[in-house]
């Protein structure tokens, strides 16, 4: 205790602007939560993240910077000192803000420090649509092109990619697509029957199916979940979705480039040791994620794939602004 | 008295947001510029909105910016117009009732403010601005100033970065070393 | 019995009773200060109540919920500066009072009435809720931005005298509400290719600064005038004070629980349009609206505290957040293990019936607090000018720079501080162009999302607005005021009843 009490009167007077592991963290950490209070993003880190504190004998005061589809926070985190006291708390959406045109910076530029979760999308409908399942769906917006009205959460948002996935798979469904700025006020207008059909996370919509104040036409993975095991998987209806399955969103802790490696690694430990507690666990179970907590190569591996599969569906969507290749995003495969 | 009239008779500057300063019966010395200012900005806003995605779709994301630039150049315009046309309120001036020196001292204080925050960090351009500015207004002695413009600054500093967590720009103080120190100092009594 | 029982659990366990009145109290503090706000407070209180059970932690968010609520009327009255969003309209009529010397008087009658808007929104959220929550739900896109449009007619009534100056000032505020990336298609608007345009303006900078710094600025002129004293023996306003503004009261908390528990609206905009019903409604005010009436105090404090009831509604009866704190809420009960959705009701009443205690007891509090600690308060008006600016300046810069950690919004909140205190001078209004910004995503967002569900038909928009009784009576409300408003209306008047008799 006295040791450290003597680096931290160093570290005062030095106002120490080195990080090395021994004395690491020496300050408060700040975690900068790219979406809103409340949201999921939000959710899982603050709960995560008093568990890594534990672990790491410090203390990390997390902030919510929003904006620009989280690309302020994003850039704010990347022009920090890389001295692992500013993380960056995100999701996965910047990993398409090249080729959406959003900015010139994505997670190429960090260092995951533990991909903790991934979602799961389900497709759910207002419970009076006049259909029940995937296939009756699809019968319903032939017989009726251009009266569907799906939500939607903006260009690279979940929606909008698994609309691209239907549309590749089924071919180019007459729909309309209703803009909403986020799953929870889409899955509210959907209760109000303002949209008829919405894409969206398990974890945001299982009470309200539950509840039967929606119904679920299909689970967008490959295999049913056992939080809803009624509901089939969307392979099951066509098989043609097993190429870009299983997908999701996923949430994530970051370090820019440069960070001193013993540094990532307690933070890696710390938060791998967080993700494995408990309550987080059975917390990200009932929410309908699926636990990843992978971290390194793995995680780097992640993302690549990650990255490669869904520019490249919507890029043949006509849904970006650029195409994959500009950024040496690789077709998968290849 | 005349139902039209809003400003106050002492007091030009509107006693509340309901009633706004301003003579009905009057131009302000600057009224007119203001509102040929602001008829110029309104324009060149309306001209951006038309560029966020022109006249392609009732549901594009120009649409709404475009009919409220659109209202804004209408009804400043007409406003410039009936300014013009008031005749000048002749017992005022610009330097004494608009911008006395006191007003332009303080923006220029609010800028140097903006500036010196990033780098300098929170805590001394607070420090600086407080004393300063007390000292200006107050006219009384060092003592005084320093000691209402550090212990205001405290009390500042603690509810916002302390208790709210507020990651103000730290600048050249060692601040979340400072904060880490009395963290570990408090744990460590307790435990 | 169990709902009783449940309300009544606060009652059984001291240290609830302690952490709602400790939240309560710090509630009203953090209202008071401009740039702190609930919505961080609950936040960080996620973090910090993390490891604790489940019902302390929502004791003390729901105090703080309360108390800040109420809280945003302490400076609007003394300081004419809103301690939040929902006390613009407080500020109207509470300020002249102040000036006057009747503060004490003015913050009496504001908790008043802002216990009686909390315990109508309470009422009707224990008594009603699944009813209030399925109205709520009727409403689609369409009416969203007939809801917006109502609110924006508000400019006329926000702004006495030139009726031009105001609708510039709320069209205006409608453009600020514009820039940046527009969060359904990440379009740029106004961002004039700058980086730092790109996540927007804050809605608190812009009204920090209109507010905060362009009073400041003004006061600036009288520094050495001697400050007001304020009287504060009447505080507690008498039986006689209340029953005459009754009537009024139950109007506007009726008008507050609605838009709070319309998801996307909530205290600010509530108290905005109870404010203009109150104007409406008052023939004949003792002193005129915007020169220290009393109704200007009772509609916006009524509808804003009603609206916390309000907010709760869609959250415990359908897992839908009422507004940006039940939000976070929602979270934290996630965090506790707790699944809110419609579900809750069924599975776990005792919670819903917590809450509703939790809240009477945080609305009992407030008036508690409310009416014991004025003296404190207006202390800080009696405060020497010369130490009071400078501190107001300083408090704008923090708060502008907490909303989102941005360094941009302190900029910008200087900016409109500096633009807002010529708007004053010139008499342009500050109010609407506040009422801009708030209805500005209301109105852009709906008005797309309808015209898109209706393939960009506008023939098929209107009869969309012709054929449901909702949306027809939001646009029949809009057309009167409307024509209310314009020379039209005077016209048709005089040549109905003859000459005008006013």
């Amino acid at each position: 205790m006295s040791l450290k009490f003597l680096g931290t009167i160093a570290a005062l007077g030095l106002s120490a602007t080195m990080a090395t592991a021994q004395n690491y963290p020496s300050k408060e950490i700040q975690g900068i939560i790219q979406w809103g209070a409340g949201g999921s993003t939000d959710t899982v880190m603050r709960s995560v993240t008093p568990h890594a504190e534990a672990v790491l004998g410090g203390t990390v005061v997390m902030q919510n910077m929003t904006g620009a589809v989280g690309a302020i926070a994003l850039n704010h985190v990347a022009g920090s000192p890389a001295d692992g006291y500013t993380l960056l708390m995100g999701a996965e959406n910047p990993m398409l803000y090249k080729i959406m045109g959003l900015g010139d910076k994505d997670y190429s530029e960090f260092v995951p420090i533990n991909i903790l979760a991934r979602g799961t999308p389900i497709l759910v409908a207002n419970k009076d649509a006049p259909f029940d399942d995937y296939a009756g769906m699809m019968a319903h917006i032939a017989a009726n092109p251009g009266e569907l009205r799906i939500g939607s959460t903006g260009p690279g948002g979940v929606p909008s990619v698994v609309t691209a996935m239907m549309n590749t798979v089924e071919g180019k469904l007459d729909v309309i697509a209703v803009p909403y700025d986020g799953d929870g006020p889409a899955l509210t207008a959907l209760q109000s029957g303002a949209i008829d059909v919405m894409p969206a996370v398990l974890g945001a919509a299982i009470e309200g199916i539950r509840a039967g104040a929606m119904k679920p036409l299909a689970l967008f993975d490959t295999q049913a979940s056992d939080k809803l095991p009624d509901v089939p998987a969307v392979t099951s209806f066509n098989e043609g979705y097993a190429t870009y399955l299983p997908w999701g969103p996923f949430f994530g802790v970051f370090v820019p480039k440069g960070t001193p490696d013993d540094v990532v690694a307690k933070l890696s430990d710390a938060y791998a040791k967080g993700a494995e507690h408990p309550d987080f666990t059975s917390l990200m179970d009932s929410r309908g994620f699926t636990m990843m907590a992978i971290s390194g190569d793995e995680a780097e591996a992640f993302l690549t794939k990650w990255q490669q599969g869904t520019a490249w569906l919507l890029h043949d969507a006509g849904l970006t602004k650029a195409s994959p290749e500009e950024f040496g995003i690789a077709r998968p495969g290849e | 008295m005349d139902p039209e009239f809003r400003g106050d008779s002492d007091h030009h500057d509107g006693t509340s947001d309901a009633t706004p300063g301003g003579y009905a019966e009057g131009r302000r010395p600057g009224e007119l510029g203001f509102a040929l200012i602001l008829t110029a900005a309104s324009l060149f806003l309306l001209y951006s909105a038309y560029g966020i995605s022109g006249f392609t779709a009732l549901s594009g994301p120009g649409a709404i910016p475009m009919a409220t630039t659109l209202v804004m150049v209408v009804a400043v315009a007409i406003v410039a117009l009936r300014t013009w046309r008031l005749p000048r309120v002749t017992s005022e001036t610009l330097s004494r009732d608009i911008l006395p020196p006191m007003v332009i001292l303080f923006i220029g204080f609010l800028i140097v403010f903006g500036l010196l925050l990033k780098p300098l960090g929170f805590v001394p351009t607070a420090a600086l601005f407080l004393t300063i500015a007390i000292k200006v207004l107050a006219r009384r002695g060092w003592g005084y100033t320093l000691a209402v413009a550090l212990g205001s600054l405290v009390v500042i500093w603690i509810v916002f970065r302390v208790v709210f967590t507020v990651l103000l720009p730290a600048g050249i103080l060692p601040e979340a070393e400072f904060i880490q120190f009395f963290r570990t100092l408090l744990s460590g009594g307790a435990s | 019995m169990d709902t009783l029982l449940a309300i009544l659990t606060i009652f059984a366990q001291p240290e609830l009773l302690l952490l709602v009145g400790a939240g309560t109290f710090a509630g009203i503090y953090i209202g008071a200060i401009p740039g702190l706000s609930v919505t961080m407070a609950v936040s960080i209180l996620i973090s910090f109540t993390f490891s604790w059970d489940v019902y302390p932690a929502i004791s003390l968010m729901v105090g703080i919920y309360m108390g800040g609520v109420y809280g945003g009327s302490r400076t609007a009255i003394l300081l004419n500066i809103p301690g939040a969003p929902s006390a613009i309209a407080t500020a109207m009529d509470g300020y002249p009072m102040a000036q006057r010397g009747e503060a004490g008087q003015a913050i009496g009658v504001t908790t008043v009435m802002s216990f009686f808007g909390g315990l109508i929104g309470i009422l009707v959220l224990a008594l009603a809720a699944p009813f209030v929550a399925d109205f709520a739900l009727t409403f689609q896109p369409r009416d969203y931005m007939l809801l917006a449009v109502l609110g924006i007619l508000l400019v006329g009534s926000l702004s006495t005298g030139s009726l031009a100056k105001g609708i510039f000032a709320g069209a205006l505020g409608i453009a600020i509400g514009a820039v940046g990336r527009d969060p359904l298609t990440f379009t740029p608007r106004f961002t004039f290719d700058l980086q730092i345009m790109e996540g927007g303006i804050s809605f608190i900078a812009v009204m920090i600064g209109m507010f905060g710094v362009s009073e400041a600025l003004l006061q600036l002129q009288n520094v050495n005038l001697k400050s007001v004293r304020q009287k504060i023996d009447k505080i507690v306003p008498s039986f006689g004070i209340i029953r005459k503004y009754l009537p009024l009261s139950l109007q506007t908390s009726t008008i507050g629980v609605i838009i709070g528990a319309l998801p996307g609206t909530g205290g600010d905009i509530a108290a905005l349009m109870a404010y203009d019903h109150a104007k409406r409604v008052t023939k004949n005010p003792k002193v005129p609206f915007g020169k220290g009436a009393m109704e200007g105090l009772v509609a916006p404090e009524t509808a804003n505290n009603a609206a916390v009831g309000g907010a709760f509604i869609p959250m415990m009866t359908l897992g839908i957040p009422g507004d940006a704190v039940t939000a976070i809420m929602i979270g934290a009960l996630f965090i506790h293990g707790l699944n809110p959705g419609p579900m809750l009701m069924i599975d776990q009443p005792d919670m819903f019936w917590f809450i509703v205690g939790a809240l009477m007891t945080a609305n009992v509090f407030m008036l508690i607090f409310g009416l014991t600690g004025i003296r404190i308060f207006t202390r800080i008006v009696e405060m020497p000018r010369s130490v009071i600016i400078p501190l107001i300046l300083l408090l704008s810069i923090v708060g502008a720079y907490a909303v989102n950690n941005r360094i941009s919004d302190v900029y910008w909140m200087l900016g409109f501080g500096v633009f807002g205190y010529f708007m004053r001078h010139y008499g342009y209004p500050l109010g609407p162009v506040i009422l801009g910004v708030i209805l500005s995503r209301l109105l852009d967002d709906n008005w797309r999302r309808a015209i898109i569900s209706e393939r960009e038909d506008l023939g098929r928009f209107f009869e969309g607005i012709v054929t449901s009784p909702l949306s027809l009576v939001l646009f029949t409300s809009v057309i009167l005021i409307f024509v209310s408003q314009t020379p039209l209306w005077t016209a048709l008047k005089t040549r109905i009843f003859g000459k005008a008799t006013s």
